[in-house]
């Protein structure tokens, strides 16, 4: 591991070029490596959290269920430290810049930090988290593996996961009788049955469709080390070659280049296509369509192994915050299991916890529970960086490219390589 | 506001010496000044100076001087040019349209008939709505499977009932234009109907008594005196659109060639947080926007002076 190499202060030498600095690869199980990332950072300790006193802000986007508002109500009722709840707008894009542009005034107005999983790297690299490495470990075992693991950085844990998502494969049961366990299977069946819908659209919906059959075929984004980009490969040139011809054949519809979450879910349900990569909401609004559909974790690839990209929410304490306590108390509390119990059933925001999917209240009130644990289960980060929107663009826009205005796989791939490259070296 | 005062305040003061007044005047407007300052000049100058800066979101706070690099970057880019190039292909297009249909409209809404006023009011609803929402209409309109224009084409068993209008390159841009010359007609029409009515009565009278045929009345008469309008028309619509943002953003993300330069601007510098970039980009498309607007000025300017001394 090179856990020790990062924390050296020999890493300040090399940091003008993050990617230009050399260490042996990772072989850690999980979490990513970013260069500087935990360079004098304050570290936050579980009993900070006990007799936990003064006010606590948290900051995160809108509450639209009102679930965060108890939530909080119920933490002040126990007379520790008392929390007020700060909405951010409703776009992730706000929310970001609102808290970046607090962040990067010092300002001490966010305690608690609500944050995207993709940019608690960001957050991190930029000195704006706390090392909640000793809170996570003291209670390691409540939650699933994955989703810790989208806030590790360097070995060290920078944010509490809050709320987790993974993709489903929905299907409707009157046209498609038995759920598909490849990817192949899958296009093979929406070749004859109408089609399976994605999110195709030039925008983070693509990146995540892509990467979850990148991964299941055993490639990645970044080396290890996190120090090069890796995407062009024989694993990426098949899954790319694989779905630029299920444009071809019809397994994806042509319509689907300009659908983002919403635009497949009506194509779905209207019964355009017969099978739907989606999230969790979906079940919800289906059911209430009177769909007749069936959802499994998503497929994996041909001699793989499944993998579901993960999306969620964690939650970081800043810097910059006078009561790290306070808010570490109120997270433990947020993240522990009758807040996960509470957000699941009333906001439909998967919990976090691995209890929280056994409970009996819960499997009532979302009956894919069992599934969507596996999912999260099989969950991977997408890649951990602070550089992942470029990342991310990079690779939408090319695998975009590739599917709907014909670039050939090899020049898609190799201009994503040289993209991210390029990201990475972002001084 | 402070012309009237500088007016107001300067005829009791007339005696006195020519500098005292000159001072008196750049106090008083001193405070506009101040505002322009605040308000305008600060951030650009503020943006310039960021273009000229490399900040790095690997590493906190850490910043240094770069020079031209930036500018270099993105002018040896292709995706740089290739946002100019959309750009300029869709300013082109869409004012031309724009013109040719605010002409017709604002010549439809002078001539005198019964529901006058219920047209200028209808024709002018696109132009009020918000062009973010008018984006979204746009939006649902084209979508491939329940949208309103595949619908009308599979009514009436036309070819092409399945295109999926936003996922081609050619059809992306036309249907921006499409939306943005929908949006915007109006709003010429509305600048060109005032230019419409300062022209006088008598003239057209004059005209009709020698015998001009309407052709003869449009051409001789009204084109000649509207000139003004349409090149002040002309000079709003053209800079808009330079700086067409809210269109592909909604309809496209800047897929299919859409990208334009704020959209690009706005996706270096605010997804991907590369400030230094991204100043530049921004400033590269203010330069675009001066430099039109100066040639607009130059070429136009003049000739708004001349026809406005005629008069």
């Amino acid at each position: 591991m090179n856990r020790k190499l990062a924390s050296a202060g020999a890493i300040l030498a090399c940091a003008a070029v993050a990617a230009g600095c050399g260490s042996s690869g990772g072989g850690s199980t999980g979490g990513s490596t970013v260069a500087g990332v935990g360079n004098n950072a304050k570290t936050v300790t579980p009993d900070m959290a006990k007799n936990a006193k003064g006010n606590v802000t948290w900051c995160i986007g809108k509450d639209t269920t009102g679930a965060f508002a108890q939530v909080v109500k119920l933490y002040n009722a126990q007379g520790q430290a008392h929390v007020k709840l700060l909405e951010l707008p409703t776009s992730a894009d706000q929310q970001r810049s609102q808290l970046e542009q607090r962040e990067q005034a010092k300002s001490p107005e966010c305690d608690v930090l609500g944050m995207d999983v993709i940019w608690t790297a960001e957050f991190a690299a930029q000195g704006w988290l706390r090392d909640v490495t000793p809170a996570i470990q003291a209670r390691a075992s409540e939650f699933i593996p994955s989703t810790v693991n989208t806030a590790k950085i360097n070995g060290k844990d920078w944010a509490i996961p809050f709320n987790t998502n993974a993709g489903f494969l929905y299907y409707n049961t009157s046209k498609v009788h038995q759920a598909p366990t490849t990817w192949q299977q899958a296009f093979q069946v929406a070749k004859s049955s109408g089609g399976l819908g994605i999110q195709g659209a030039r925008y983070e919906g693509l990146t995540v469709n892509f990467l979850e059959m990148l991964y299941s075929n055993g490639g990645s984004v970044l080396s290890s080390d996190g120090k090069k980009a890796t995407i062009d490969s024989p694993q990426a040139q098949q899954v790319l070659t694989f779905l630029q011809q299920g444009v071809k054949n019809g397994a994806i519809p042509k319509s689907a280049s300009t659908w983002m979450e919403e635009e497949s879910r009506n194509a779905w349900q209207s019964g355009k296509v017969a099978l739907l990569r989606n999230w969790p909401y979906v079940y919800a609004l289906a059911k209430q369509a009177h769909v007749k559909f069936n959802l499994e974790p998503l497929p994996k690839w041909q001699g793989g192994s499944s993998a579901s990209v993960l999306g969620g929410y964690n939650l970081g304490i800043s810097t910059y915050s006078k009561n790290p306590g306070g808010a570490l108390s109120f997270i433990n509390f947020a993240t522990g299991p009758a807040a996960q119990k509470k957000f699941f059933i009333k906001s439909s925001l998967p919990a976090v916890l691995t209890q929280t999917y056994n409970d009996p209240a819960v499997k009532k009130a979302q009956p894919f529970a069992p599934q969507l644990l596996t999912a999260v289960q099989q969950g991977k980060p997408r890649p951990v960086s602070p550089v992942y929107t470029q990342i991310s663009e990079a690779i939408y826009k090319n695998v975009y490219s590739a599917l709907w205005n014909g670039e050939s796989p090899s020049t898609a791939l190799k201009n994503a390589q040289n993209q991210i490259t390029k990201a990475l070296q972002t001084f | 506001m402070s012309a009237a005062q500088a007016t107001v305040a300067a005829r009791p003061r007339r005696r006195r010496s020519e500098i005292s007044e000159r001072r008196l005047a750049a106090y008083l407007v001193s405070p506009s000044l101040i505002v322009i300052a605040l308000v305008a000049a600060y951030p650009i100058g503020y943006a310039i100076w960021l273009s000229l800066n490399q900040y790095s979101v690997i590493h906190p706070g850490l910043s240094r001087w770069v020079g031209l690099d930036n500018y270099r970057d993105a002018l040896t880019s292709a995706d740089f040019w290739s946002a100019v190039k959309t750009t300029f292909i869709f300013t082109a297009i869409s004012v031309t349209l724009e013109l040719v249909l605010g002409l017709i409209m604002a010549l439809l809404m002078h001539s005198a008939f019964r529901g006058r006023a219920v047209l200028r009011a209808v024709v002018l609803v696109p132009w009020a709505v918000l062009t973010v929402g008018v984006a979204m209409m746009w939006k649902t309109i084209f979508d491939p499977d329940l949208g309103f224009i595949n619908q009308v084409f599979q009514a009436l068993h036309l070819p092409g009932a399945h295109t999926v209008w936003l996922g081609q390159s050619g059809w992306a841009m036309a249907a921006m234009i499409f939306a943005d010359v929908w949006k915007t007609a109006p709003f010429m029409a509305l600048l060109l109907l005032a230019g419409l009515q300062v022209i006088p009565d008598d003239v057209y009278e004059a005209a009709k008594v020698d015998g001009a045929t309407a052709w003869q009345r449009f051409v001789s008469i009204t084109l000649p005196l509207l000139r003004p309008a349409i090149l002040v028309a002309l000079i709003f619509r053209t800079l808009d659109a330079l700086r067409i943002f809210d269109l592909p953003y909604v309809l496209t993300q800047g897929a299919n060639g859409t990208t334009t330069l704020s959209l690009y601007a706005y996706q270096q510098l605010t997804a991907n947080r590369l400030i230094g970039p991204g100043s530049a980009l921004a400033v590269l498309t203010f330069i675009i926007v001066m430099a039109v607007s100066f040639l607009y000025i130059r070429l136009v300017g003049g000739n708004i002076r001349a026809l406005a001394d005629e008069k």
